[in-house]
């Protein structure tokens, strides 16, 4: 891009390349610094869910039996189902990233498309195991009414519906938005703006979609499994 | 030419792309992985594992979770820098999780040893939660029993609840009947 180059060896592309930004010296330097980008902020979304995490498990600590009581409330089956549908989202997604690798574009738009597809899925699941937990009261906080709905549960219920809701809500924001980044990746596609040797913003996408994938592999089990 | 860094190592070749491209195979091998994984915790949650049934659910996530962060993630074949920043993240989780469970678990031990303590286990008892807890600073644990007090003892100490007096090692010691 920048006369600066102009000593660089006859054999590079990069230069012609619009897509290399003028700071950067070649496009494996700026995929690289996006991608590490990419990870370092992926490290501060483990760490802010890992704050839940621990909420969850100090909780099952200090009241084993009310956790394992309230989680009986919560639908096996809808978890599951979503489970599946969010490793078959993942694996879409991956699909995608390998197809822009080997410069389909029209696959890489079908991907995202599926990929999309699954966590809308995701997302309609999600709202009727919600809108079954408001009819049951079962809120968080000072909002939990269950007793009043015939739902007995021994000690702290609402405290135990307050991380449910907090950690797969916060989960359910990093789905909402996954989806439009991926929207927004379909349209930029189609655009023509990704190829072989451009795909990085394609690649940290799912990087993203995966770290939202990680979180539910662990939400799964311990909110609606284990015993 | 001028020198091209890349995590801050000089690199040699700057201009040569090396991407690692998994075959279809790799993939389809590890959502297949995946799924019965899935099926295998769906199914041993039906079984009663008892406490044990926790430490399987986490073992077979953290082998879900390792195959999606190797393969989908290209971890796998990834600049070595980026596993570095992710197990890193690893090891502060687990530093917060270690010590944080450590102090919470040992906290009756202190209490005792150093006269404090936690209500939590009376108001568990009494199905009231955790309301309220009073430590060995005599300002703020007269204030805290003047408050109990002035709420007719309903909110502290269940059974014991009028009983209160200025001893903290009293208090304590009915706390744990």
């Amino acid at each position: 891009m920048s006369n600066e180059h102009a000593h660089a060896p006859a054999h590079d592309d990069d230069e012609h390349n619009p897509h290399l930004a003028h700071h950067f010296d070649t496009m494996g330097q700026q995929t690289a610094s996006a991608k590490l980008g990419m990870w370092l902020f992926l490290a501060t979304e483990i760490l802010m869910f890992s704050g839940l995490f621990l909420a969850y498990f100090i909780l099952r600590m200090f009241y084993p039996e009310m956790v394992l009581e309230a989680h009986e409330h919560l639908s096996k089956w809808a978890g599951g189902i979503n489970t599946v549908v969010l490793l078959t989202s993942s694996y879409t997604m991956a699909l995608g990233v390998r197809s822009i690798q080997l410069g389909d574009v029209k696959k890489l738009r079908l991907m995202l498309v599926l990929t999309i597809l699954c966590g809308c899925i995701f997302m309609v699941v999600k709202y009727f195991e919600y809108s079954a937990k408001f009819q049951h009261g079962m809120l968080p906080g000072k909002y939990y009414t269950a007793h009043l709905h015939g739902y007995e549960i021994d000690g702290l219920p609402h405290i135990f519906f307050g991380v449910y809701f907090m950690m797969t809500g916060l989960h359910g924001i990093h789905v909402a938005i996954g989806l439009a980044i991926m929207l927004w990746m379909f349209v930029r596609a189609g655009r023509g703006e990704f190829g072989a040797k451009n795909y990085v913003a394609i690649e940290n996408t799912g990087l993203y979609w995966h770290l939202v994938d990680l979180i539910w592999i662990f939400l799964f089990p311990l909110l609606y499994l284990v015993k | 030419m001028a020198k091209v860094f890349l995590n801050g190592q000089p690199v040699e070749h700057p201009h040569e792309v090396h991407e690692h491209i998994s075959p279809m195979s790799t993939y389809n091998a590890v959502i297949g992985a995946l799924f019965v994984l899935t099926g295998l915790t769906f199914a041993v949650s039906f079984a009663d594992l008892g406490p044990a049934s926790l430490t399987v659910a986490m073992v077979v996530a953290f082998i879900k979770a390792s195959l999606v962060v190797a393969y989908f993630m290209h971890l796998k074949y990834d600049d070595k820098y980026h596993l570095f920043v992710f197990l890193g993240t690893i090891i502060f989780v687990g530093i917060f999780f270690g010590f944080t469970m450590f102090d919470l678990k040992s906290r009756d031990a202190l209490n005792d040893e150093q006269e404090t303590f936690v209500r939590w286990k009376e108001q568990q008892n009494a199905g009231k939660g955790l309301v309220v807890g009073v430590d060995n600073v005599p300002e703020r644990r007269a204030k805290v029993l003047a408050d109990i007090e002035a709420h007719g003892g309903g909110h502290g100490g269940g059974d014991h609840g009028g009983e209160h007096k200025a001893d903290a090692k009293a208090e304590h010691k009915a706390a744990a009947h």
